[in-house]
């Protein structure tokens, strides 16, 4: 599904990622830990194809196909799916409008008519219900005025209505309480199939009980400096990083 | 005489009625002369380019109506129409209300005189209008009457070095209610000016809404002005939208002339190619207890240029005045330029006024979060653009105007 070789990205002047090796097959789900400043939401960054990123080495292929060859939106069509740390709101675009104009243009890509009304309809019911979304957060404007948990819900909601072949969740976690944390890992266990594959960015070992991992992996200094099963997250838990 | 511009309007016909105004504003052109960029108020939409010109009059009614121009603008909308072309009514094309309580005509068939505003002793190019004004829209309301459809008057300009001067005024008795739809049009081969006049009086606790489109094809340098008159708690709301027009100003001048009165003021201007929009608005709160709402927006193309002028004076006594005023711009191409200059005068001192003026570039936070999703870059731009305009659109009351507008600017700048 995805091959990371030898990955080396900068900002600017400062060198991030340095030399990142990372293999996910289908249906896998591999959780990314480390310290602030390891990597990790770089890592995210660069795979969604943010432009202030610059690779200077290596290389990913997603199942066969030069990621980084493609702008962000070829990628997203070509289904990858970044959600977000900071969701974005878009005040004046509605949610819908924002979703429809999403699926066509995946759509488009694969040669397809746009979505037929009630087709999209069903499907907005299906997954709003499957984050517990309320049909008033819904009709409103891409993330205006959301919580922080409604934010975060409403990415997994996008993430249920493109039905990508890679997830990445860039600190889905972070601003959460208990219960949006277990409505938003439903949503993402919902989600799990042989196809789909999931790579899971946290700090916190909380959200690996809910969404379980079949790795995880230590980032740090711009590598992945230990790999393991998930009780290497309860173990990073326990003892920190520093160990390592 | 008018100097050395004798000839840009020696070729205009003399028309009768108004004759107190005609002759006003004949001793206007007398004794004003044609804006330059030495004027603060002219100085970034000069004109002596259309001053070279000799310009004529050329008669609307009795020319076959162009094929590219549908004579009602929203066709879809159930509203009265009132058709001009090059400043003269073609009653064979419009349909008037006639109901009880309700004048509609054109002005020069109607035994009623203009409102006579102060436009002509200020400006040059309003005593041009005060002098040669071909024909308008007489709206007048009485007392207490709703008006049960909207009027569209459509004002088209067609043909070669055209002076079209329309001048429509409106009259709202006393608790009256109208909505009128104020759209311009000029074919491609067209060019010249295009200089109208919408004066209004609002009457006590009446209500009065103004949507304005222009959508002028062709090389037309359009002057707007609208001059609206708000008597004590009257309600007056217009958008405005420059959908198309290679050298558009719209001037609004609101003056509130008693308590309690309400003004909401909205623009939206997209120019692409090397158009020039300009919009001056004035807002002149002279007693306690109103409020004033201004919301301008713009997106700059190309090698537009566009300026923005929002004046709002709260004179001494008007107490509790509440005015606010937005001003925002993105300029989208390398080669566009926006002025913008709010101009707040305030001598009350229990007031609450704001302005703001921005401008800036697409967000490129939203851009990317639009990207990541599979939206590609030139139709997340006609989603955030769309949005963006959106407070203006929403404004609108009628779908069909709204979406006529969508449509319009749609097909100008290839939206999805």
């Amino acid at each position: 599904m995805l091959k990371i070789k030898n990955l080396h990205a900068r900002v600017e002047d400062h060198e991030i990622l340095k030399g990142l090796n990372l293999e996910v097959g289908p249906g896998e789900v591999h959780a990314i830990m480390g310290p602030n400043g390891s990597g990790k939401s770089t890592l995210a960054s660069v795979l969604s194809g943010r432009e202030d990123y610059e690779v200077t080495e290596g290389s990913v292929d997603f199942d066969g196909i030069d990621l980084l060859d493609l702008d962000a939106s070829d990628r997203a069509r070509e289904g990858l799916f970044l959600a977000f740390q900071y969701p974005v709101e878009i005040p004046g675009v509605s949610n819908m409008n924002f979703m429809k104009a999403a699926i066509n243009g995946k759509r488009a890509h694969r040669g397809l008519e746009p979505i037929k009304g009630k087709d999209f309809l069903d499907k907005v019911k299906e997954c709003t219900e499957l984050v517990e979304l309320k049909g008033r957060l819904r009709d409103r404007s891409v993330n205006e005025g959301f919580s922080g948990g409604e934010k975060k819900r409403n990415e997994i909601f996008q993430m249920a209505m493109l039905e990508p072949k890679l997830a990445v969740l860039d600190e889905t976690d972070s601003g959460l309480d208990i219960d949006a944390l277990r409505v938003v890992s439903q949503g993402v266990n919902a989600m799990r199939s042989s196809e789909r594959s999931f790579i899971v960015i946290t700090h916190y070992q909380r959200l690996l009980d809910h969404i379980v991992p079949d790795f995880v992996h230590v980032l740090s200094e711009g590598k992945i400096i230990k790999s393991g099963g998930k009780e290497l997250a309860l173990e990073l838990e326990e003892k920190g990083y520093d160990w390592l | 005489m008018i100097g050395s511009n004798d000839s840009f309007i020696s070729n205009l016909q003399k028309k009768h009625y108004n004759a107190d105004l005609r002759s006003k504003g004949r001793e206007g052109l007398e004794s004003l002369s044609a804006p330059t960029r030495r004027s603060e108020r002219w100085k970034y939409s000069p004109i002596s380019k259309l001053l070279t010109k000799s310009l004529k009059s050329c008669a609307g009614e009795n020319v076959v109506w162009p094929e590219a121009i549908m004579p009602n603008p929203v066709p879809h909308l159930n509203a009265y129409l009132m058709v001009f072309r090059n400043g003269f009514f073609v009653s064979s094309l419009s349909d008037l209300p006639y109901a009880d309580g309700v004048i509609c005509t054109s002005a020069s068939q109607s035994e009623y005189e203009a409102i006579d505003g102060t436009y002509h002793e200020k400006e040059w190019v309003g005593a041009m209008n005060a002098a040669y004004h071909q024909d308008g829209a007489y709206i007048k309301i009485d007392k207490g009457v709703v008006l049960d459809r909207p009027i569209i008057i459509h004002h088209l300009t067609n043909g070669e070095d055209i002076a079209s001067l329309p001048r429509h005024s409106v009259i709202l008795g006393d608790g009256a209610e109208a909505d009128i739809i104020l759209w311009n049009s000029a074919t491609e081969d067209s060019s010249g000016m295009c200089n109208g006049i919408f004066e209004a009086h609002v009457g006590k606790n009446a209500s009065l809404r103004l949507e304005k489109v222009c959508n002028e094809h062709g090389d037309i340098y359009n002057f707007s002005h609208e001059s609206i008159r708000q008597e004590r708690d009257s309600r007056f709301v217009t958008n405005n939208f420059t959908v198309r027009g290679s050298w558009v100003r719209n001037e609004l001048c609101i003056k509130s002339q008693g308590e309690g009165t309400d003004s909401v003021f909205n623009g939206a201007y997209m120019p692409a190619d090397s158009d020039h929009v300009d919009n001056h608005t004035t807002m002149d709160h002279a007693f306690p207890n109103c409020t004033s709402s201004e919301m301008y927006k713009g997106i700059m193309y190309d090698k537009s240029t566009g300026v923005f002028n929002g004046k709002i004076y709260v004179r001494l006594d008007a107490q509790k005045t509440a005015a606010f005023q937005q001003n925002s711009n993105i300029v989208a191409s390398k080669g566009a330029t926006i002025n913008t200059k709010p101009e707040l005068e305030i001598y009350a001192d229990d007031v609450k006024c704001s302005h703001g003026c921005t401008v800036g570039q697409f967000d490129e936070e939203a851009m990317f979060y639009l990207n990541a999703r599979g939206i590609d870059e030139e139709s997340a731009k006609s989603l955030l653009v769309q949005a963006y305009i959106g407070d203006v659109l929403n404004s609108v009351k009628y779908e069909e105007i709204k979406n006529e507008v969508v449509r319009l600017y749609s097909e100008r700048h290839g939206w999805l």
